[in-house]
Formats: structure tokens, sequence, C-alpha cells
């Protein structure tokens, strides 16, 4: 990933991590952006930031990435991050019921502090702990659609799924971001960022377009 | 850059924060005026309860304490096997801890003896109170001996080397330190006579760093090496001077700790600078004998309904936390240790609700524990085992831990309360004070749209821990506990600033990307004393321009 800041992108995504302390959302990020698992890895104060550029329908996208700490008391820290968000993945531990019952709680956050049009994905991790799942896929699945968000089961640790999961969001916020700037027709190719419908590219393409403040 | 100074200054405390704030303790118990005990908590009405039940087995303790000293203890005999003990500084025969016996006397197996000279102190302590209340208090005479010196050479990070045949690297007077928290007093004055010198691999590399410069001419180094070798030795002589004395005095402890303590001393400076241990000799035995009693009671009435009286919220945070503190490193990944580590974070904990357990404080403890472990065994205790610790000594490194711990964070409990509003404070001002010291690195900042609260709020809330290796805490917290009970909030934010700013040109030259990244991964790795004791100096230099300047504002 050595020199990757410095190469162009056409697309540029916040994308948050969130969910339940010690479900795996730091490994989950690690494994995507420097294809590390670390079974005993610190916990997260505070954010943590990585970021990967990947290929979407032929356009470079580069997801900038922020791993939030789980703990509750960090909540006033991590909220702030969601702002300017496009995507977070909502992450719990598949053989911990109680961090899926918590998603709940997860989703209120988002709607008090992300923006609206956020696309959420739910992401059930360690699905390589098979013996000891306490949260069945079809319960989750079925959550996932009552409750409009794109579902999937991961695990870092032996990897299954996490590009999957990264890509399919990545995609689907690509597909919304440029439907949405083929509605403002007016000028959609100067400045991709300024569309009002989708703040969170807004900033972050300053750079992109060699007009930083 | 501003340029620090070669050495790190001598803390001219008095002439910068007023005398008030470094009165010395007069007591043992946490005095209404003592420094390092804030009112935590103070809107919970748990707390006052706990305050009531402290008070209520301080003084059950301390009838037993009394009645015990009453009773008429065998006096150590004067031979060269006991005078370790005797010596111990802090001896006392308060309750034991624990049921263990004393160790027999034949355990000292050997007996190489040493003689030496001490310089008669002004305080002309006296034969007789060693005499009469049995070895209880400080130095006996101004001539003493001493033996048991074979338990090991320090190396550079102050651990001993050489093992001990057969006592599993278990120092073999392990119980006699809790009971004395006496940390060999006699043994670091007899090394020091010994000049074998722990520092000397340090030095040479330091040394071969100058030298690289071309100029280094052998006569010009060897002239240096004395004189460091001398100035070690100095100040390792006034740190034992200071701590045998029969009242410490806390003002000259602080100024000579500022520059760093010897590791070996550590285990008895610390809790001294803490308020922990008292500073008067014939006081510390009993008392912290009384504090490990009543922290043994805590978690006894804390876990008294097994898990289930627990509080499960916190419980389970610091359950998933535990493993994850300093995983990879043995000592930390062992059970002992694990567990020690869990009752100490949850008894803390449930006694302030105000912010309850939060993530990184769990790093807090960690250099206490160390500093501790190390004055009973021998070898690194970083690879050590405390299961393979007397039950007695566990426990008292673990209370101990534990009071420390909550002295730490009584000066920063606002980091962790809800919102956080420590943090949000000293992130703040940190902000403003790059802005005015180090204009252009803030502007780039601005103009990367990076946000002080993006990698400084980890600074804060675990005390750059993640930033720098423990060894590197160990010796910057020796200058945070000289500078005294706000320094883990007010000189810290000093060291954050200097911390940023040494990376100031090289953060310069990045995008927002490049600045997040490296800030979250800093190349400090390799860092010694020396470089942290750079940072602080240059952290001082600000400390006292900037303090200054504000209250000359506030004033005005």
């Amino acid at each position: 990933m050595a020199g990757e800041g410095t190469t162009s992108y056409d697309y540029l995504f916040k994308v948050v991590l969130i969910g339940d302390s010690g479900v795996g959302k730091s490994n989950l990020l690690s494994r995507f952006t420097r294809n590390e698992f670390n079974l005993d890895s610190k916990s997260t104060i505070g954010v943590e930031f990585a970021t990967r550029t990947i290929q979407v329908d032929g356009k470079t996208v580069k997801a900038q990435i922020w791993d939030t700490a789980g703990q509750e008391r960090y909540r006033a820290i991590t909220s702030a991050y969601y702002r300017g968000a496009v995507g977070a993945l909502l992450v719990y531990d598949i053989a911990k019921q109680s961090t899926f019952e918590n998603v709940q709680r997860w989703l209120k956050e988002l709607r008090d502090h992300a923006d609206s049009n956020i696309v959420i994905m739910l992401v059930g991790n360690k699905s390589d702990l098979r013996h000891l799942r306490a949260v069945l896929t079809d319960q989750a699945q079925q959550f996932a659609e009552e409750n409009h968000l794109s579902f999937m089961e991961t695990s870092a640790l032996d990897a299954s799924n996490v590009e999957l999961a990264f890509q399919s969001i990545l995609t689907e916020i690509y597909r919304i971001v440029s439907a949405k700037s083929l509605e403002n027709t007016v000028d959609p190719s100067i400045k991709p960022g300024e569309s009002t419908t989708i703040s969170v590219s807004t900033g972050e393409d300053q750079k992109k377009a060699g007009c930083c403040s | 850059m501003i340029e620090m100074p070669r050495m790190p200054p001598t803390r001219p405390h008095i002439g910068i924060n007023g005398p008030s704030r470094f009165s010395s303790y007069t007591s043992v118990e946490w005095a209404e005026d003592d420094p390092w005990d804030s009112a935590s908590d103070s809107e919970s009405s748990s707390q006052k309860l706990h305050i009531g039940a402290r008070s209520n087995s301080i003084s059950k303790v301390t009838l037993d304490a009394t009645s015990t000293t009453a009773k008429a203890v065998p006096k150590p005999k004067r031979s060269p096997s006991a005078s370790s003990l005797t010596f111990s500084y802090t001896h006392v025969n308060a309750p034991s801890p624990s049921s263990y016996s004393p160790k027999p006397e034949t355990l000292h197996t050997h007996k190489q003896s040493w003689t030496m000279v001490n310089k008669p102190s002004e305080n002309g302590l006296q034969t007789t109170r060693h005499e009469t209340i049995g070895g209880t208090l400080g130095r006996t005479s101004e001539e003493f001996e001493i033996e048991d010196i074979e338990v090991g050479d320090t190396d550079a990070e102050g651990h001993a080397t050489k093992v001990r045949r057969g006592s599993e690297n278990v120092r073999h007077d392990a119980e006699e330190i809790v009971q004395g928290v006496s940390c060999h007093i006699c043994l670091y004055v007899a090394k020091a006579h010994r000049s074998k010198d722990p520092f000397s691999s340090i030095r040479r590399n330091r040394l071969k760093r100058s030298q690289t410069a071309g100029l280094g001419q052998q006569k010009n180094l060897s002239s240096q090496l004395q004189r460091e070798t001398s100035i070690r030795t100095n100040r390792r002589n006034k740190f034992i001077e200071c701590l045998l004395a029969e009242d410490v005095n806390i003002v000259e402890l602080r100024k000579i700790a500022w520059n760093g303590i010897p590791s070996d001393l550590r285990p008895v400076a610390w809790p001294l600078l803490l308020g922990h241990l008292s500073l008067h000799s014939d006081m510390r035995g009993s008392a912290l004998a009384r504090k490990r009693a009543e922290y043994a009671s805590l978690v006894d009435v804390t876990f008294s309904k097994g898990r289930e009286g627990l509080d499960q919220q916190i419980w389970h945070q610091i359950e998933i936390d535990v493993p994850r503190t300093r995983p990879g490193v043995k000592l930390w990944m062992y059970e002992a240790t694990q567990r020690s580590i869990e009752r100490i974070l949850y008894v803390w904990a449930i006694r302030h609700p105000a912010s309850g357990y939060v993530q990184g404080i769990n790093d807090l403890v960690t250099p206490f524990f160390q500093v501790f472990l190390s004055a009973y065994i021998t070898s690194d205790p970083e690879d050590f085992d405390p299961a393979r610790l007397p039950p007695s000594v566990l426990s008292a490194i673990e209370a101990d831990s534990f009071w420390c711990l909550s002295r730490l964070l009584d000066g920063i409990q606002d980091n962790y309360i809800n919102a956080q509003p420590g943090i949000q404070r000293s992130v703040k001002r940190m902000a403003e004070l790059v802005a005015r010291i180090d204009a252009a690195l803030y502007a780039h900042l601005q103009s990367e749209n990076v946000e002080f609260m993006q990698f400084a709020f980890r600074w804060m809330n675990c005390l750059l821990m993640r930033e720098i290796s423990v060894q590197n805490t160990i010796r910057m917290w020796d200058t945070y506990l000289a500078e005294g009970p706000d320094a883990f909030s007010q000189f810290h934010l000093y060291v954050c600033s200097a911390f940023l700013m040494r990376w100031s040109k090289k953060l310069q030259e990045m995008d927002f990307q490049g600045i997040i990244m490296f800030l979250q991964s800093l190349p400090t790795q390799d860092w010694g004393d020396h470089e942290i004791e750079l940072l602080l100096s240059h952290a001082f230099v600000l400390n006292s321009t900037w303090q200054n300047a504000q209250s000359h504002f506030l004033g005005s």
C-alpha cells in the first residue's frame, strides 16, 4: 500500500466501522487494508484510520475508513466521525448474542448522528467460530431486510467475505453517488463533490480537484 | 524548531508552581489537603458509603496493628544475616497481610558480608531505636553491615541479571520486602560502592553516537565516561540518602526524581511521590499494611457474591480488555497477572461510578504492576509468571498497584467521565499551544483538515502509552510524579505538544492521510531514556514559558 496516498482516484468515500467492543472491527479493517490479522490486538482508543483503493465499474474508488472504539464511553467522540460518512459497517459477533442485540442501538446512533442517506451494511463477524455460533444467519438476514440493510457474514481471521463485504458496500455507495450525480446533470463532471444530496465526498474531493482551501 | 537543551534541567519546583502544592504529607492517611487525593465522584452517594467503609476498616486495622505492635516482638539478633532486615527502613512488625510465616534465617545462605561506613546524618539516628522496636525503623547505626549482595547485578534496565540458584528468580527475601517495602536500600548502597555501573551499556551507546561526529578522542571519552559514572553514582547516593531519611524530604525527592529514578529504587520512590507510602519512616510499614489490608477487604466484599453479583457491563468490558493489555508480552499473558489486573480495574471502577472502567485505564495500571513486581524478583518482570510468587507478595503488588493507580486517576478523572471533558479541554489547549509555538505546523494541519482530536485523543486517554514503550513511559512518569499531582493533566499536555512538534518538519511534508497514518504509528520503537528526556526538557521549557504567561495574563 506504500505510496497509495498520492495516487489519484475518481471517488473518495468515507466509511465508518461501528459495533460493540471486541467484535473484530479493527481486524476487519486490517484484513481489508493490509491483509493482516492480529489475534491479540490492543483495544481501539477513540478512532483509527486506514484507507484502501479499489476498482468499481472501471472507476478508482478510495475508501477512507474510520475504525471506532466500541465502548459506550467513547460514543461522544466517535459519533463526530459519522458526519460526512457515506457508508457504515455495523459489526456484531456471531458468537455473542448481546452484540447482535445491540445492533438496534447502533442503528439509532447512526440515525441520530449520520447522514440520512448513509449506506449501512450489517456484518456478522467471526464466522469461523461455527461451533460457538449464537446468532443464526437467517435471523440476522431477516433483521437486515426489515431494516433495509445489506448483510454479510465475515471472518477477519480466515479472511472469508471480508473483501466481498467492503467491495459490495463501496459498490453500492458508488452506484448511488454516480446515479445522483447523473440526476444533478447541471455540471456533473467538474465538481462531483458539490452534489448536495450526497455530502460525503465533498470535503475530501478537494485535493483531487486541486482546490484546497 | 525550538532548540532543545542538551540535558534535562533540574526542576526548580518551588519557583514555578508555588510551594503549596508540594507540601509534604503529614499523615499516612489521605489527609484532606492531600494534593493527590481529589474529591472523586463527589456526586455519588455510594462513594460516601465507600469512604465510610474505608475509615471503618482502617480504624479496625489500626487497632489490630497497635495491639500487635504493643506485644513483645522478638528482637532480631544482631547478626549479619539479620542486618538486611533490620536495615529495611520501613520494616515494621505490623500484622502480615498473609498467613505466611517469616522465612527462617537459614535461607540467607550467602555469607559475604559488607561493611561500609555511612556518613553521619544530620538526623542523628540512634541505634537504640532498632534495639527497642525490634528492627522497625530506619538506619540503625552509623556503621552497619550489609549482606546478600549476590542477588544480582543490574543491567541497563535495572533488572537483575544473575539468577540465584534454586530461587527461580523470586528474591529469597521477597516476603520480608512485603512487610517492609524495604526494597533493599542496603543492597543499593552496597552496589553503588561496588561501582558496578548499571548504566555502562547505555553510556557506551551514547558515546558511540557522539563518536560518529568524528571528534571522539580517546582521552576525552574516557574522562567523559568517568565523569558520567561519577554523576550517576552521585545521583544514586543522593537518592539513597533521601530515601533513607527518617522523614523523607519530599521537595528534595521531587527535585532529584525529575531527572529520572534509578530503576531499582522506583518501587520505593514512586509510592512515596504518590503519597501511597508515608514520608515518615516510623509510620510507613503499619500504614502500608493497613492499606493493603483495606484493599484485600475491598476485593473480598466486591467479589463476595460471585460473578453474578458484579456489574455485568463493567465486568464484561474489563474481561475483554485484560487479555488485550500488552498482548504478546509474557507477563501480561499469564493467568495470575490477568486475574490481578481484573480485580484492580473492577474494584477501581465500582468505586468511581461517574467514570467506571474506560478502555485505556488497563494500560495505565501496567507500569505500576511491573515496577512493583520488579522489587521482588531478580529477573526481567516482563517474562515473569507472578504465580510463582508467594501469595502474600502477589497481593502486596496488586494492592500497591491499585492504590497508586487510584492516586494517578484521581488527578485525571475528568478524562473518563461522560463526554470526557478533561480530554476535550486538554486537546483544545494543546491545539492553541501549538498554534502559538509552531504556527507553520498548525497552519499545515489546518490546511490538510487534520483535527487535533483525530490523533491527540488517544495521547490524552492513554497518556501516550500507545505511542511509546512501557520503559519509556516508566521513565516519563518519574518526571510526572516529581512534577506533582496535576502533571498527568497539565504537564502532560505540554509533553504532548512537544511530542507533536518533534515531528513538525516531517508532518509539514505530508497530506491528510500521511499525517494521520504517521501519527497513528510513530517511529518511537528505538526510543530510550535519552529521547524521553529531550522530550521532557522541551515540555519543561514550554510549561514554564506558557504556564507563566497564562497566569501573567490572568493576573493583569
